[in-house]
């Protein structure tokens, strides 16, 4: 599965057009003229599109990659001085980069991994007749309908020291009381929890969808082949959903990439660095610090692309992983 | 050793007004085909869902062999489905789609491996083993089907309506070779189709349902010879037999101003209500231009080569006080057949006549 040529509109634009003549070298150029006023209108209409994607998504994306060549202090944007590959390099020899990469692959694990096989379980019981579906529909929908700063605020709480529930609770239960905000992991762990909490319900309703496409009778089937419902989830549910599977990874895998608000709202107390030792700094607080607190906005750029890459990377395995099994299955 | 035994068994989906099986008393012998068929939404898939355990038995009870399988989950209950759309695993490999019960079921690679390769061998499916479904013919997906019920060996195998995916000429193929194949492995087999054709081709025996109701379950030639009831008359043969309702006089039915006679006692019996009788007849058992007989019109003539179908109404004598539904049919001669709008006269031979109760219309003998 490749992401951007399955796009409708991509495959629109590159396509030939059905009805091309195989046009001979010599008269090449006047037919392509010709072809372009044939299609005029198709263009025309396919135009506004690539307005609004020039300038809002290539022209920043373009800038950005502009930026990161250059040293610029947000105090002087216009005074850019060219510098190569030097952010880059920089990027690579900083602790915090590393730090923040850190930070960003374990939460990036601890959420997504959870989250998605909460909502296959979830998705799974509500495929089963359930009363109140509608209600479990718009209810899973609740928690991504919230917004983030809402949400954080209130599991601040939750994980609070010394008046949260959850620590009054592992008090209850005569365990330690936890000081979330300060541990590496514990603090990590509390962040993915908020996101988990966040998307699960959103990747629970993918797979539903998913799940009501497949025919009632290859349930029947296995059923009469003597498979526990265990079972079918295992070989008749899972295998048709992998497309599906396949697909939430990728989103989430760019979520965790870029994931910035929950850490930066979960210290409750206004610091942006994630953390006292940077504990739950992510890559997109990093940026954040390097670009709104120490104003080096081409270092920001080199880190904004260097998060652009890392995602390019892991989608592409992705990508590969799926194109490989597929043709394995042929 | 595997039977299977309806008994009073019933089905009533919620919210529905009237049963989808009522009442179903059935009893198939050991190794026998025994074909369910009727018209659309009569209850055959029920049935044979009920019989699988895939639906609830509302009342009654059902049993394989001597065994009570009435609440038994279907995994215990030892049958093999072939379903309509064929419910091959679209992910998994034609041998692995065949070996599948077996694994669940914890049997061995080697004895899978074994059976699969048997099953494939007397299917004709070897070439295909490691394909996916989506890769096969129709055909070849139903013989995959077919194969994943082989495989496993069961007490029971289930059809339903196998074959209604497939060309007419695979069809006719296929029915024959699966009551082969039945007879080969002798297994108890229920088969449901809304063909009668298959039906009758196939079936040791063959059970007509309607609304849910069984009709008759009977060897197909005596379904043919002596049917119950007007439904099972009109429904089995094809073209269907004519089915007429009229007056009864001294000495038979009076069609058309003439009177086809019909026996004094089963006469007697038939009219004893209404005065009126049904008497139905095939459209080979009738002999035309025979002299004095029913006055019929010729509307339609069918050349079907080796004989041609003549579609007829009463003639011009018809006092309206005679009841049918469809143009009468009669089979005959392709080259002695009368000509369009001719008026000929028709008479059914006496030992082809059936005569049915016009109230209750259950069979008269
Ligand atoms: N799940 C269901 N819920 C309610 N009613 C049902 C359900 N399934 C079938 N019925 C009804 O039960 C009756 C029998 O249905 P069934 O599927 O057994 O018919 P059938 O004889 O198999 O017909 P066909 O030849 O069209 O497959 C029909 O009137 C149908 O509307
Ligand atoms: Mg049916």
């Amino acid at each position: 599965m490749t992401i951007a040529s399955d796009d409708p509109r991509v495959a629109a634009v590159t396509a030939p057009p059905p009805d091309a003549p195989p046009a001979a070298p010599a008269a090449a150029p006047r037919r392509r003229r010709a072809r372009l006023t044939r299609n005029r209108w198709g263009y025309a209409y396919v135009a506004p599109f690539f307005l609004l994607f020039g300038a809002f998504s290539l022209y920043p994306f373009l800038y950005t990659a502009y930026i990161s060549l250059h040293e610029v202090r947000l105090s002087d944007i216009d005074g850019a001085e060219f510098v190569g590959f030097g952010n880059y390099t920089a990027l690579l020899q900083n602790e915090f980069f590393w730090n923040a990469a850190r930070n960003t692959l374990t939460i990036g694990i601890l959420s997504t991994v959870p989250q998605l096989c909460i909502a296959l379980g979830l998705a799974h019981l509500l495929n089963y007749r359930l009363r109140g579906r509608t209600f479990f529909r718009v209810a899973m929908l609740m928690p991504y309908a919230t917004s983030i700063a809402a949400a954080t605020l209130v599991f601040g709480q939750l994980f609070g020291h010394d008046y949260g529930l959850i620590n009054a609770l592992l008090q209850g239960l005569g365990l330690d009381r936890v000081d979330w905000e300060a541990g590496t992991l514990s603090s990590q762990v509390a962040i993915s929890v908020i996101v988990t909490w966040r998307w699960t319900g959103y990747n629970a309703l993918i797979y539903l969808a998913a799940m009501q496409a497949i025919p009632n009778d290859l349930y029947e089937a296995a059923t009469l082949d003597g498979a526990s419902r265990w079972k079918q989830f295992i070989h008749v549910t899972v295998p048709a959903l992998k497309p599906t599977i396949l697909f939430t990874i990728v989103v989430s895998t760019i979520g965790a990439v870029q994931l910035f608000g929950e850490p930066l709202l979960f210290s409750g107390n206004g610091m942006t660095n994630g953390g006292a030792s940077n504990q739950y700094q992510t890559l997109g607080l990093l940026m954040y610090d390097q670009g709104w607190t120490n104003f080096r906005l081409g270092q920001a750029a080199a880190t904004a692309w260097a998060m652009f890459l890392i995602i390019l990377v892991v989608v592409g395995a992705c990508a590969l992983i799926a194109r490989r099994r597929a043709r394995a299955e042929r | 050793m595997a039977t299977v035994t309806f008994e009073q068994a019933t089905r009533i989906y919620p919210r529905a007004d009237r049963p989808a099986v009522d009442t179903l008393d059935l009893a198939i012998g050991d190794g026998e085909l025994l074909v369910l068929v009727g018209p659309s939404g009569c209850g055959k898939s029920t049935s044979l869902r009920m019989l699988a355990g895939l639906e609830e038995v509302d009342a009654g009870s059902i049993r394989i062999g001597d065994r009570d399988v009435t609440d038994s989950p279907p995994k215990d209950r030892d049958i093999a489905m072939v379903f309509q759309n064929y419910a091959l695993y679209p992910h998994m490999t034609v041998a692995e789609n065949m070996g599948f019960a077996l694994r669940i079921a914890g049997v061995g690679k080697a004895d899978i491996g074994r059976r699969v390769a048997e099953a494939a061998r007397i299917l004709d499916l070897e070439p295909y083993l490691a394909r996916r479904p989506k890769a096969l013919s129709g055909g070849q997906r139903q013989r995959v089907a077919m194969g994943r019920a082989i495989v496993r060996q069961p007490q029971v195998f289930l059809m339903d309506e196998p074959l209604s995916n497939l060309d007419a000429k695979l069809r006719v193929q296929t029915r024959t070779q699966i009551a082969a194949l039945q007879r080969r492995l002798v297994v108890t087999t229920v088969y449901v189709t809304h063909d009668q054709v298959e039906a009758m081709t196939m079936g040791d025996r063959v059970a007509v349902l309607k609304d849910g109701v069984l009709q008759q379950c009977d060897a197909p030639g005596t379904l043919y010879d002596r049917p119950a009831n007007t439904f099972v008359a009109g429904f089995i043969g094809s073209p269907a037999m004519n089915v007429v309702t009229g007056p009864g006089v001294d000495g038979g039915v009076r069609l058309g101003g003439a009177v086809l006679p019909v026996p004094r006692e089963r006469l007697a019996r038939a009219s004893a209500g209404s005065g009126r009788i049904t008497v139905g007849f095939r459209p080979e058992a009738v002999d035309l231009r025979a002299g004095d007989g029913v006055p019929v019109v010729v509307d339609v003539v069918e050349q079907l080569g080796s004989d041609a179908c003549l579609y007829a109404t009463l003639g011009a004598a018809d006092d309206g006080d005679v009841l049918h539904t469809a143009d009468l049919v009669v089979r005959t001669e392709p080259r002695s057949a009368p000509a369009v709008g001719e008026p000929v006269t028709l008479r059914v031979r006496e030992d082809h006549l059936h005569v049915f109760d016009p109230v209750t219309q259950l069979r008269v003998d």
